[in-house]
């Protein structure tokens, strides 16, 4: 059996999955989205030539691309250590073939280079190789110029997936990373030493000699081998599908909580639930991400005068993990709906608890994010308005919503990219809860000023919390009324 | 005291289950048998309130379980492994139950010490995640977080399959005690009739959702399902 007869399997494994056609309408948006990306990408790589043309006198536009390409490689490849799912695949089914085993570690290696996301930036490389590159050199150049990045795409697909095999996702090797990518920066800032003189000479070398891209190949090649050489050493197929391991339990009890009786055993056992599953945990570590959102947004002249973008800025970042966590807030128990429901728990006792917890995401979340006031008064204000609005008017929001989320959730199945228990109602959710209260702060700021927005957003807010009795009563009942259907889409597995 | 009045389960246009009239007084060990299809895990999950009935409906202790929380107080039940949460070890899972029955950790130790016989050995003081235990040691488990808030109503969907013979046996042996020592009202389905006769005072016999047979048990009881069920 040969690797492309394996390639060929997996696409129809994909095409014939049930969810596949099921999810019809979550397939289309993210194609709307891979599409809006891709003019995005088309629009930079057309007009990158004039923009690098302005930005320095002495370099060309090839040359700045070949000295930023290093730096492009290090993030790409901390991306990928971050987010890039293992490839991993259903081997029982094969072991009993008479498959080699080179066979299935070769296509376990080489099936993410075929993946198409992979070649996504080459819709911007391709037009800048085209109008940047061949119209300073020559055809052949800008064509070894897209080579290149292919080469680096690979190099770093395979270097990403060995280092991850490894060394393992844990919190620790992330934070490596991010010591290893800000003291790069912190030397090239200071002018000790510069990456991207070194990435200049590196990839023009590779770039205008004939025999250049030999080298990058050749560390293609080295990454490939380095693999190989992983599962030499951890020959048994257990050993192939590392995530299943590490089952170790690490959450010490979280003793404080056991005092608040029934809510606090469902928060702890939440928490747990976070903590043990590939998919939540990944969601914690996309929230910290977003939570650097305000860099973005707050030193930048073109939204600071944008009220009602900046107040959408503040909403997300002070209730990123209820945004994120809370749009699943009843799926996450999908698989073990039944026991919560036949157990000695109160509708009234879990919708609490799940408050609770949304409670204490949004406090954590706005302490974490209190580093911001250092941009100003405008900021506090902002925060403190957004943290009121999520946690008296979002919260209930999110609670009410999610009973619509009948999809089974698998936890231990994921990775950061992924869409399973996503339905189009996921997407509604995200309108009145993340673009009403825009609309209300541009709309107010615009006819009246900022302070009137904000104090309004706030007042519902502080409403909502006082109310939080005949809101949470409303929530019970809602959950009471969709409780079978919840039951029920929970048991089937999709 | 369990009562089902005029209880139907309809999906889409097909009845798949229909109970006029059924009384199961405290104390009484009712078996449930019928083949697949039958209706015996609709019933029971109609009892637990976990899919609503198209008609009439279930009463325990005289209070409808329909969008109620009393009932769960006095109820223990192991249908599927969607009764188990598979994160926890068996420990922070057993400590998760009995809290919510208002257990202290000397009441659970005590627990888990009475089912020293049934576990074998082979469930507590490790470190493992419930959904790494195989499915039969999954079972003990499941059956084990059941009794663990002392119900006064027991309700096992086919309890013996998956296990070995020697936990089968174990388990006959216990749900017996429990029925002689704490007078526990149980609702036990099965597809062994050697098994359900020997553990149930009273079988009833499903057929495509509805009451066939209702035996008081007795040496016969045996014969009369083999020959019920013979083809």
């Amino acid at each position: 059996m040969l690797v492309s007869d394996l390639i060929k399997q997996e696409w129809k494994k994909s095409l014939r999955s049930q969810g596949f056609y099921k999810n019809l309408a979550v397939t289309i948006m993210l194609i709307f989205f891979a599409l809006y990306f891709a003019v995005i990408m088309l629009v930079i790589g057309f007009s990158l030539n004039k923009i690098l043309e302005k930005a320095d006198n002495v370099l060309n536009p090839m040359e700045l691309f070949n000295g930023a390409m290093l730096y492009i490689m290090l993030f790409a490849l901390a991306f990928r250590f971050i987010m890039q799912q293992l490839n991993t695949f259903d081997l029982p089914p094969f072991q009993v073939l008479p498959v080699k085993r080179t066979t299935l570690i070769n296509f376990l290696l080489l099936k993410p280079l075929f993946s198409p996301a992979n070649y996504f930036l080459l819709l911007a490389v391709i037009p800048f190789a085209i109008k940047g590159v061949a119209g300073y050199y020559s055809g052949s150049v800008a064509l070894r110029f897209v080579l290149s990045f292919v080469l680096m795409v690979w190099f770093n697909s395979l270097m990403a997936a060995y280092l991850k095999r490894k060394f393992g996702s844990s919190l620790l090797s992330i934070l490596t990373i991010f010591l290893i990518l800000g003291s790069l920066i912190a030397l090239e800032y200071f002018k000790i030493f510069s990456l991207f003189n070194l990435s200049r000479t590196i990839y023009n070398f590779y770039v205008l000699r004939a025999f250049g891209l030999w080298f990058p190949l050749g560390m293609v090649i080295v990454a490939f081998f380095l693999n190989k050489l992983f599962f030499h050493q951890n020959y048994y197929p257990e050993s192939f599908n590392r995530k299943i391991k590490g089952n170790k339990t690490s959450t010490s009890e979280i003793s404080f909580l056991k005092r608040f009786g029934i809510i606090g055993e469902l928060i702890s056992m939440e928490i747990k639930l976070i903590l043990r599953h590939k998919r939540p945990k990944s969601i914690l570590i996309m929230s910290a991400f977003f939570g650097l959102y305000g860099l973005m947004f707050y030193t930048n002249d073109v939204y600071a005068k944008n009220n009602g973008m900046l107040f959408f800025v503040a909403m997300f970042m002070t209730g990123i993990l209820m945004l994120m966590f809370g749009q699943w807030l009843i799926s996450w128990d999908s698989r073990h709906f039944d026991c919560l429901m036949t157990r000695n728990i109160p509708v009234r006792t879990y919708i609490y608890a799940n408050y609770y917890l949304m409670f204490a995401f949004n406090i954590i979340c706005f302490a974490l994010t209190t580093p911001y006031f250092l941009f100003g008064m405008r900021i506090v204000y902002l925060h403190l308005s957004a943290f009121l609005f999520n946690i008296g008017v979002n919260i209930y929001l999110l609670i009410f919503m999610s009973t619509y989320n009948t999809r089974r959730i698998d936890l231990s199945k994921s990775s950061a990219m992924n869409y399973q228990g996503t339905t189009y109602k996921s997407f509604l959710i995200v309108f009145p809860i993340m673009i009403l209260p825009m609309g209300i702060v541009w709309t107010l700021s615009t006819f009246f000023s900022l302070a009137v927005a904000l104090w309004t957003l706030s007042i519902m807010g502080i409403a909502g919390v006082l109310l939080r009795k005949p809101l949470v009563n409303a929530c019970v009942n809602q959950f009471n009324r969709r409780k079978y259907k919840l039951a029920e889409g929970f048991r089937e597995s999709n | 005291m369990l009562q089902v009045t005029d209880l139907q389960k309809i999906y889409s246009g097909i009845s798949v289950l229909n109970i006029s009239n059924l009384v199961i007084p405290d104390g009484e060990s009712f078996g449930l048998v019928g083949n697949n299809g039958a209706g015996k895990t609709t019933f029971f999950r109609l009892i637990l309130d976990l899919i609503e009935p198209s008609f009439g409906e279930v009463l325990i202790d005289n209070k409808t379980v329909v969008r109620n929380d009393s009932w769960k107080t006095t109820t223990g039940s192991f249908l599927d492994e969607g009764f188990l949460i598979d994160f926890l070890t068996t420990e922070e899972y057993f400590n998760f139950v009995g809290k919510l029955y208002n257990k202290s950790e000397g009441d659970i130790a005590n627990f888990l010490e009475s089912m020293k016989d049934f576990f074998n050995d082979e469930i507590l003081g490790s470190k493992k995640l419930i959904r790494d235990f195989s499915k039969g040691n999954q079972k003990k488990i499941g059956i084990a977080a059941a009794l663990i808030g002392d119900p006064k109503i027991l309700i096992l969907d086919e309890p013996f399959t998956a296990l070995d013979p020697s936990s089968q046996i174990r388990l006959k042996r216990f749900l017996n005690d429990l029925q002689t020592r704490l007078n526990m009202t149980m609702l036990i389905s099965s597809h062994d009739l050697n098994h359900v006769t020997e553990v149930c005072k009273r079988i009833v016999v499903l057929e495509k959702g509805k009451i066939v047979k209702d035996l008081n048990t007795n040496a016969d009881t045996l014969k009369e399902l083999e020959s019920y069920f013979a083809v």
